[in-house]
């Protein structure tokens, strides 16, 4: 039907190229490769956790160590905030020295984690749902952050921590707080929010850094200008 | 002879450089398997720890207890340390009578964990996140919160809890909330008393005492040291 060299091209591209390009070397490079991204997936985790732990105890030093040096944050609708010296301006001037008071509670519980670690192995995405639970009620942020490795180190490179919804103890079918601008209280922000929007009782989606796990097309939020959903979708 | 002339001169040519190669490709693959095992020993701590979570919170307090090493210890609160899962398994007790009971909650989510396997995979140690809700019959329902720092150990191939530490952050009545209600912790039974009294001394909420982090920092690297404030209580008031 064909050459003898079509044929055998044909039958080498069945093969899949790297294997055959591959010595054992390569295959073990690509091995450690493997490995090494989940064991980074896992570390990407432990820090988002321990930010976590750090923010129940008001250790802002501690949790601003977890920044890397040109690092952002943007948190509820107070916009955003350059370097790891204005994160932890930002957690000192609104939330206080660092050290729980006596008679508050502020525990900022990290669930849910979906984490995505690049093919360089230099940078990833998390998506982790905090859960607050405190004297004044019940808080419901979301983050979709970025990290980077530094001299083998994972750091926080961008936090992004929009607020779904906050109420107090009542309960949300009674009681909605409005989102945070950044004028409600200092220190003001380097830039204004990436994105306006207004949390419960209305609504609005942060964009997923991830495709649809089953289907692989990424779900992009229609966003109207003042980035709540025109429409329900 | 001629044919073996040829064998062992091809062998001559050929051995000694893909031995050597070999011996280097064997110590990568050696390192690869422990770090995979190190993998799948966080999976299984993981896991270890989530059953105690199921399992508690239907309050079967035999397979509970099972999850334990056999010095393994048990410590809740200001409750003191139970040691063995036959003493676990009383100690129990404490938190009802075993078995799902109509009108009881006594659900104990294992959440947020921070796990790490010690290097020769036959230790680890977690920090995890509680959220407690209890109920009994005829009282109004409560939440809870701590903080675990437990150890594991591996015993012919299986992963056990060699120590379990729950931190009370605190306790609140369902509908008042931190706001009007912090239920204080309990004090070590005096009809079953503990094995050990407790590690550390603390109030819980309106307290707001630091459980100790296994880990270090994971950027500094630094032990996790904060300042620990003496709580109001034990402040001298001349």
């Amino acid at each position: 039907m064909t050459s003898l060299p079509a044929r055998i091209a044909f039958a080498l591209a069945l093969v899949p190229t790297p294997l055959l390009a591959q010595t054992p070397a390569a295959r073990l490079d690509a091995l450690d490769d493997r490995i090494t991204r989940l064991e980074d997936a896992n570390q990407v985790e432990r820090v988002q956790k321990t930010y976590g732990y750090f923010v129940d105890k008001a250790q802002w030093t501690l949790l601003s160590h977890l920044f890397s040096e040109d690092a952002t944050l943007e948190i509820g609708g107070r916009g955003v905030f350059v370097g790891r010296a204005r994160v932890l301006e930002y957690m000192q001037t609104a939330f206080g020295p660092d050290g729980i008071r006596e008679g508050s509670i502020i525990n900022h519980m990290q669930f849910q984690p979906i984490v995505d670690v690049d093919p360089d192995g230099k940078h990833a995405h998390q998506r982790m749902r905090a859960f607050v639970m405190s004297n004044g009620g019940w808080g419901l942020p979301l983050y979709e952050n970025e990290y980077v490795k530094e001299g083998g180190v994972w750091k926080i490179s961008k936090l992004r921590g929009p607020f779904t919804m906050y109420t107090s103890w009542e309960g949300w079918a009674k009681n909605a707080v409005p989102n945070t601008r950044p004028e409600s209280f200092a220190p003001p922000p380097d830039l204004p929010p990436s994105v306006v929007y207004l949390t419960y009782p209305s609504y609005n989606i942060l964009p997923f850094h991830y495709p649809n796990p089953v289907t692989g097309k990424l779900f992009t939020p229609r966003l109207a200008p003042a980035g709540v959903y025109p429409s329900v979708p | 002879m001629t044919r073996l002339a040829l064998l062992l001169l091809a062998a001559a040519i050929a051995s000694p450089a893909p031995a050597q190669t070999n011996a280097a490709l064997e110590k990568r693959v050696a390192a690869y398997r422990d770090r995979v095992e190190r993998l799948k020993d966080q999976d299984a701590i993981e896991n270890l720890q989530a059953a105690y979570g199921y399992y508690f919170d239907k309050s079967l307090w035999g397979e509970v207890s099972a999850l334990f090493a056999a010095d393994g210890s048990f410590e809740y609160g200001q409750r003191g340390i139970y040691v063995g899962p036959r003493r676990i398994r009383q100690a129990l007790l404490l938190f009802g009578a075993e078995g799902p009971q109509r009108g009881v909650l006594n659900t104990h989510m294992q959440l947020q964990s921070v796990i790490h396997v010690a290097p020769d995979g036959r230790s680890a140690k977690a920090r995890w996140r509680g959220m407690v809700q209890l109920s009994r019959p005829n009282q109004n329902g409560q939440w809870g919160e701590g903080t675990y720092e437990n150890a594991y150990v591996k015993q012919d191939g299986v992963w056990k809890i060699a120590s379990l530490h729950f931190y009370v952050t605190g306790f609140t009545d369902y509908d008042a909330g931190w706001a009007k209600s912090a239920i204080p912790m309990e004090g070590p039974s005096a009809l079953l008393p503990p094995d050990r009294p407790p590690s550390e001394i603390y109030r819980s909420y309106p307290g707001v005492y630091i459980p100790p982090f296994d880990y270090p920092h994971p950027v500094t690297g630094k032990p996790i040291a904060p300042p620990r404030p003496a709580d109001s209580i034990l402040k001298d008031r001349k």
